[in-house]
């Protein structure tokens, strides 16, 4: 966040500079700004953003009620008013030093733009698909972003290339062929949107970025009904993994998500597994495909778990959802409640097991290194 | 980090771009009210079910189903159509009501005649265009929609079913439809300012 603590820390290189203060209290000053900004995120930053959020709902929500009582071009016109000032009044916000306020007036001024969207459909009865409205929105967003240089509207951005993923699957499902409209456009979109998020330093857009890329990648598997496709994202997640975890400082420093990279790697194997498995359910694959699972697992906590917690965690879920997926498919034909709590607590039973040995094993050797 | 006032103009000038292009549209649909060609087409009655989708009345004209005999320009080797526009001449007819006189996939060969008018439609991937003399392909034209004040659509939705609606359009000189009006025999229910 910019404003205050950056000009705090211009004001402590200068001070530095003058012989005012020495390296070591310049270096204490930096770090107390740094955490103070740090906890003022999260509590400013949180209910500035929910503030802005409802007050975006409020828009869009205004504007689909169609209200008559103000005519049309009154609600333009306010619309344009708020798209005017929630840019302007942020960036001079922004400008004093008040870095959330100004995030959540952009984002206020975007919700504008889109209700503005919105109203123009309605005034005019476009029928064209929520979808390219929302790409329309979401381009808008995205050059805001730019132009800007904020990392909240990038998120947004993000989060609007998403629902318009989202729309154009479930908006299109035609009622003569199956026929999911897949846009690959979207990959396009995200790699842009990645960039995007490089120049606005947004982290949490480029995570939100990676899942978004699983999910397409799962949607597209699941529309092309073919186990190649899922295989082939099973594998390119296997080997972003490997790549993350043999390089972790040149990779993280192209992608820069704070070396979670193996997270979302390992998020997306578990995916592409998960589907190739219920694909094979019924098949002689799934005995491949199971083991092919638990060993990705397993080699993700080996090489992987040791720095990062969060991938354990996550290994152990995907490990207890495998479970549960092999024992329904090979016991399925005796499943009675019986059998199944058993099973349950035979799941349960080994599955703490293997996280107090593993957790153990992690906290032995180095417990510096360890990352959230 | 961006200076202050770099920042300020940055969003002045984002702000001035996102309201000129929202200008643009109004105005750009504003002159096809304004100066597109009238035409009169008939709202058939839909399904009930599917009528009312929040805040707009789903509509579905007689000139939401083409005949395929009437597509003049199918390629010999194609079986189903694919993803793409298709422009339909309509024609006025003796009770007032424009109806489709031939269509061409991607572009009609000639301007429209005097008395006739092309309209800009777009058919999606997969109609069966094969020898069928029955068949029929199902075009959009952007005007699939009215929006309604808020509660609204029931008058609407209930009439509609029992006797045939009007929907009053402006075609603009590319094709691009845009509706004027929702009439009801002789009485014209929502008029569209224009803007």
């Amino acid at each position: 966040m910019a404003g205050y603590s950056t000009r705090v820390r211009q004001d402590i290189a200068r001070w530095l500079d003058k012989g005012l203060i020495d390296a070591a209290i310049a270096e204490r000053l930096a770090r107390d700004v740094d955490e103070n900004e740090r906890r003022s995120l999260s509590f400013g930053a949180v209910l500035s953003m929910m503030a802005a959020l409802l007050f975006a709902a409020a828009i869009l929500i205004f504007v689909a009620a169609n209200w008559e009582a103000i005519p049309r071009l009154g609600r333009v016109a306010g619309l344009f008013v708020l798209i005017l000032g929630g840019y302007v009044g942020g960036a001079l916000a922004k400008a004093r030093g008040h870095g959330f306020i100004g995030e959540a007036l952009w984002i206020v001024a975007v919700a504008a733009f889109g209700g503005a969207i919105a109203l123009i459909g309605q005034m005019y009865h476009l029928a064209g698909s929520e979808a390219s409205a929302l790409v329309t929105w979401g381009a808008g967003t995205a050059l805001a972003a730019l132009l800007l240089r904020s990392g909240p509207l990038t998120v947004a951005a993000v989060g609007i290339a998403d629902a318009w993923l989202v729309l154009s699957l479930t908006g299109s499902f035609d009622i003569f062929f199956r026929l999911i409209h897949v846009p690959s456009a979207f990959v396009g979109a995200l790699l842009v949107l990645f960039g995007l998020s490089l120049w606005t330093r947004s982290q949490p857009a480029r995570h939100l970025i990676l899942l978004s890329l699983i999910f397409y990648g799962a949607a597209l598997a699941v529309d092309r009904d073919a186990a190649g496709l899922s295989a082939l994202m099973a594998a390119a997640s296997a080997g972003v993994f490997a790549l993350a975890v043999i390089a972790p400082e040149p990779v993280d420093r192209m992608v820069q998500v704070g070396g979670r990279l193996p997270l979302h790697a390992l998020i997306g194997f578990l995916t592409a597994m998960a589907i190739i498995q219920i694909e094979l359910v019924d098949g002689p694959g799934f005995a491949v495909a199971a083991p092919v699972t638990l060993a990705g697992i397993a080699l993700a906590i080996v090489f992987g778990g040791r720095v990062s917690r969060g991938l354990r965690w996550l290994a152990y879920i995907g490990f207890a959802f495998e479970l549960c997926l092999i024992y329904a498919v090979t016991m399925e034909t005796m499943l009675g409640t019986a059998g199944f709590f058993l099973a349950a607590a035979v799941t349960l039973a080994i599955l703490a097991f293997i996280i107090v040995r593993v957790e153990k094993h992690m906290k032995r050797p180095s417990a510096e290194g360890a990352a959230p | 980090m961006m200076s202050d006032k770099r920042l300020i103009v940055s969003a002045l000038v984002l702000a001035l771009v996102q309201i000129a292009f929202l200008s643009w549209i109004i105005a750009g649909r504003a002159a096809i009210l304004r100066n597109g060609t009238e035409v009169l087409l008939k709202v058939e009655p839909v399904d009930p079910r599917d009528l009312l989708r929040g805040d707009y009345v789903y509509l579905s004209y007689d000139i939401s189903r083409i005949p395929v005999r009437l597509i003049a320009n199918i390629p010999a080797d194609r079986k189903t159509s694919h993803d793409g526009p298709l422009v339909v001449r309509l024609k006025e007819e003796a009770d007032g009501y424009w109806r489709p006189a031939a269509a061409w996939i991607d572009k009609a060969p000639e301007a429209a005649p005097p008395g006739e008018v092309d309209i800009a439609g777009h058919i999606f991937a997969g109609w069966n265009l094969g020898d069928d003399p029955e068949a029929m392909v199902s075009p959009d034209y952007g005007i699939e929609r009215f929006y309604l004040p808020e509660g609204e659509g029931g008058a609407i939705e209930r009439d509609i079913r029992v006797r045939p609606f009007g929907i009053r359009a402006a075609i603009a000189k590319d094709g691009t439809a845009q509706i004027k009006a929702l009439v009801d025999g002789d009485k014209t229910l929502f008029e569209e300012p224009l803007y």
